[in-house]
């Protein structure tokens, strides 16, 4: 008896090592970049850092990313002047796109059609409105002399807060405890296919005496269309806008149909906000625009996003 | 409660430690643990069940013994009866009522009439009660054959009707197997344990890895079948072969490993059986435990092969049809035992239904001959045509199915519903198959290799495929369950 728990425990811990070399053998599981709070409380990643994306079970998505020395997922250096054309794009994950390779990002798309410009990518996963205004802000120096600022904005989830203030929840994932589990590859392996978060579900349920688990899909709200504003939201919408002295000369929100209502965008018409609505490129392309795994845009998804930008870009420049 | 589930394996820790630790030398401890971890096993799903099986017990507990007792040859008969009724009653009812009140109605509306449906009933399908209803009716059988001697400890005979491993899914076990080991003394072994350990392993990578990865790739092939070209189709059809294999099987080698955790030995159910060279020897080597059921308590009472050829042939179609109902009520299955029948009379013509009864492909060689390798193909065909019917929602989608098989054949590159790459499911099947080929010996020791250094890469390699075909997002329930 005691020797099957042993020779057991032995060979799962022998197994785990091989499995660790394995993950970390054929890259199957992401490299983390380090998140910093820079001297502005801004929140970032260390600058200058290289890595690789990895999303699926055997490497759906394989993209490298490349932190730039001012701290976002660029191919580019952001060098802002008077002499240059510049357009910026802030935004969270949707825009950054560690899940895509740097240099097919969104922005490179664009410079390969606008060539006159240098396009700056401002994105960080998590980024809310608060946060992307607050970074234009800290940055103002630079972001004053860019000529066009598109801003990615979902209704349902950017809004949420009215004023920024750092987020202690995701600067927790740098004390050592974390860095030091993120060392063990074959963890974070497994965290990113799902099992430690159903495991740790199931779990819960069983000491809460829930028998069956809950089978409800994850992702099932997730495509519902908003049809109705949020008061708060809008409030809040208003006050970062005012607070941060949006200019509406130059800045354009990015906005899609599945996080946001059509009250809002009659909302911003009435305001003279500009705005693209890329809900119709996306759903009207014949291939599909998200990844397999979430609702971030693949490779074709950010081409569409890249046309539109150049296109308003265009046309922008034409009445100018 | 799912072999597959987190629930299932803190289950098994607890049970496996109290089974050892605690009641290690008292049998009846060991009896009562084995029936109480059985009843919250079963009574995971829906603690009404419970009644049911309980119910079965008594009955056949006492019927047994009044078999035994009684020595009027008709009053024995008259019991055997009772017991048989009372089994299949339950059966009937919870199982077969909507489809023969419906099919009645279909009937009717042919005829020209028109019959509401207001007999049919919202009846919930109790989980395993065509396994367990057919093991107590062996006991009643084989006690009525003078085969067995009915046992007076209703504790073990309890134990024996609800054993967790199998009780869901099979193996159907007869008495002179299980009963027999559940009222002697166990005592720890440990190479049996590994054995189990390695079988539960091998059946959790058949299920996860090959059963469940091709799950959503039937579904979706099958429900959107009017759309497809014929080489998905069939690519379909052949995929369903390989995930019904992978389901049942692993549940199999999971239930067989975990009664060998306790001390007890369950009959194989599954012997590789798309390595077979005709549907005669399929038959031998895919769920056998029902096979046997079938052929010990009806094919063998109505006369076997000892009578004359044409009854021996309505014996094997009876056979046949009745296995197909048993999987259950709809003409789908009644189509797949029918198909089955008609490929297996000709090979009993023949008398080659016994050829390979003892024989293994490539049993002197590393390699099967050519021969053997087209006959396994034509086999492999044959039964994964019959799969069609199977999987089927309808008879009429079974046969739409076939016809756009055989008239769109164009080749169309298939894209998997979700995005993954489809070439990973093309190399995990080519690569599961050598693999089966290479441990075709023993369909019981997985891992049988003499090096221990090649053992513990195909353990590495087993639990990697389990992470790299890992879905969260998957139904992991068993196909079986539904019987």
């Amino acid at each position: 008896m005691k020797k099957i728990f042993f020779k057991g425990a032995f060979y799962g811990l022998l197994i785990v090592l091989v499995l660790e070399l394995v993950v970390r053998g054929f890259h199957l599981t992401k490299d983390y970049p380090v998140r910093i709070i820079d001297e502005n409380k801004v929140e970032k990643w260390q600058p200058n850092q290289n890595g690789f994306s990895v999303t699926g079970n055997r490497r759906q998505n394989f993209s490298e990313f490349r932190i730039n020395n001012s701290g976002f997922n660029s191919y580019r250096e952001f060098a802002p002047s008077k002499e240059k054309k510049e357009i910026a794009l802030v935004g969270d994950s949707y825009i950054e796109g560690f899940h895509q390779d740097y240099q097919f990002s969104i922005g490179n798309k664009i410079e390969k059609q606008l060539t006159n410009f240098e396009v700056y990518e401002y994105a960080y996963a998590g980024y809310d409105f608060a946060d992307e205004l607050n970074l234009i802000n800290q940055f103002k120096d630079d972001f004053n002399l860019i000529d066009y600022v598109f801003i990615d904005l979902k209704f349902k989830t950017d809004l949420q807060r009215g004023e920024y203030t750092v987020i202690p929840d995701r600067m927790n994932l740098e004390t050592p405890f974390y860095r030091n589990l993120r060392k063990f590859k074959l963890l974070v392996y497994l965290n990113s296919i799902g099992i430690t978060g159903d495991l740790k579900t199931r779990f819960r349920e069983l000491v809460a005496f829930k028998i069956k688990p809950n089978t409800t899909p994850k992702n099932e709200n997730k495509l519902q269309e908003v049809d109705e504003i949020n008061p708060k939201y809008l409030a809040n919408f208003n006050k970062l806008v005012e607070t941060y002295n949006f200019d509406k000369s130059r800045f354009v929100l990015l906005l899609e149909k599945r996080n946001t209502p059509n009250a809002f965008k009659n909302y911003l018409k009435v305001n003279n906000f500009k705005f693209i609505d890329l809900t119709t490129d996306l759903e009207t392309s014949k291939r599909p625009t998200t990844l397999i795994y979430d609702s971030h845009w693949n490779d074709n998804g950010r081409s569409i996003v890249a046309n539109a930008i150049v296109n308003y870009t265009r046309q922008l420049e034409f009445k100018n | 409660m799912i072999f597959n589930s987190l629930e299932f394996f803190l289950f098994l820790f607890v049970v496996y430690a109290l089974y050892w630790l605690v009641f290690k030398k008292s049998l009846k401890g060991q009896n009562i643990l084995l029936l109480i971890s059985s009843y919250i096993f079963y009574g995971w799903w829906d603690w009404r069940f419970l009644f049911l099986i309980v119910l079965s017990t008594i009955v056949d507990y006492f019927i047994g013994i009044t078999i035994y007792k009684t020595e009027k040859q008709k009053t024995r008969k008259a019991w055997l009866w009772v017991s048989v009724l009372f089994n299949l009653g339950l059966l009937g009812f919870f199982k077969y009522y909507n489809f023969f009140v419906d099919s009645w109605i279909d009937l009717f509306s042919v005829l020209g009439y028109s019959l509401n449906s207001t007999w049919t009933l919202n009846i919930i399908l109790p989980v395993g009660i065509s396994f367990y209803t057919f093991q107590t009716m062996s006991y009643s059988f084989d006690i009525y054959y003078k085969k067995l001697k009915p046992t007076k400890n209703f504790l073990a005979f309890a134990a024996f009707v609800s054993f967790f491993p199998q009780l869901v899914a099979g193996p159907i076990e007869r008495a002179s197997n299980l009963l027999h080991q559940i009222i002697n003394k166990r005592t720890f072994n440990y190479n049996q344990c590994v054995g189990g350990l390695k079988l539960i392993l091998w059946g959790l990578f058949k299920k996860m890895v090959i059963a469940d990865s091709l799950g959503p790739i039937v579904d979706d092939i099958f429900t959107n079948y009017s759309s497809y070209s014929a080489s998905t189709l069939v690519l379909g059809a052949v995929f369903f072969s390989f995930q019904i294999y992978g389901d049942f099987s692993g549940y199999s080698d999971i239930a067989i490993g975990t009664a060998k955790l306790f001390g007890i030995e369950l009959k194989s159910n599954f012997k590789f059986p798309y390595f077979s060279r005709n549907i005669a020897e399929f038959w031998v080597r895919w769920h056998t435990s029902l096979s046997d059921w079938f052929r010990y308590y009806v094919y063998i009472p109505l006369g076997g092969s000892r009578k004359s050829k044409l009854i021996s042939i309505r014996n094997i179609a009876i056979v046949f049809l009745i296995s197909g109902l048993w999987h259950g009520a709809n003409w789908t299955y009644l189509f797949w035992g029918a198909f089955h029948a008609i490929a297996f009379v000709p090979i009993f013509l023949l008398g080659k239904n016994s050829k390979y009864k003892n024989s293994i492909i490539g049993e002197h060689s590393l390699l099967p001959s050519i021969n053997e390798v087209l006959r396994m193909v034509m086999v492999f065909s044959l039964v994964t045509f019959s799969w069609v019917f199977f999987r089927s929602a309808t008879i009429a989608d079974a046969f739409s199915y076939i016809l756009r098989m055989f008239s769109e054949f164009t080749f169309h590159s298939y894209r998997h519903p979700t995005g993954f790459r489809m070439i990973d499911y093309y190399v995990l099947i080519a690569l599961f198959v050598v693999y089966e080929y290479i441990i075709r010996r023993d369909e019981r020791a997985p891992f049988k290799f003499k090096s221990k250094y090649i053992r513990f890469i195909a353990y590495a390699i087993v639990i990697l495929c389990m992470l790299l075909f890992y879905d969260s997002k998957i139904d992991r329930s068993f196909i079986y369950f539904q019987f």
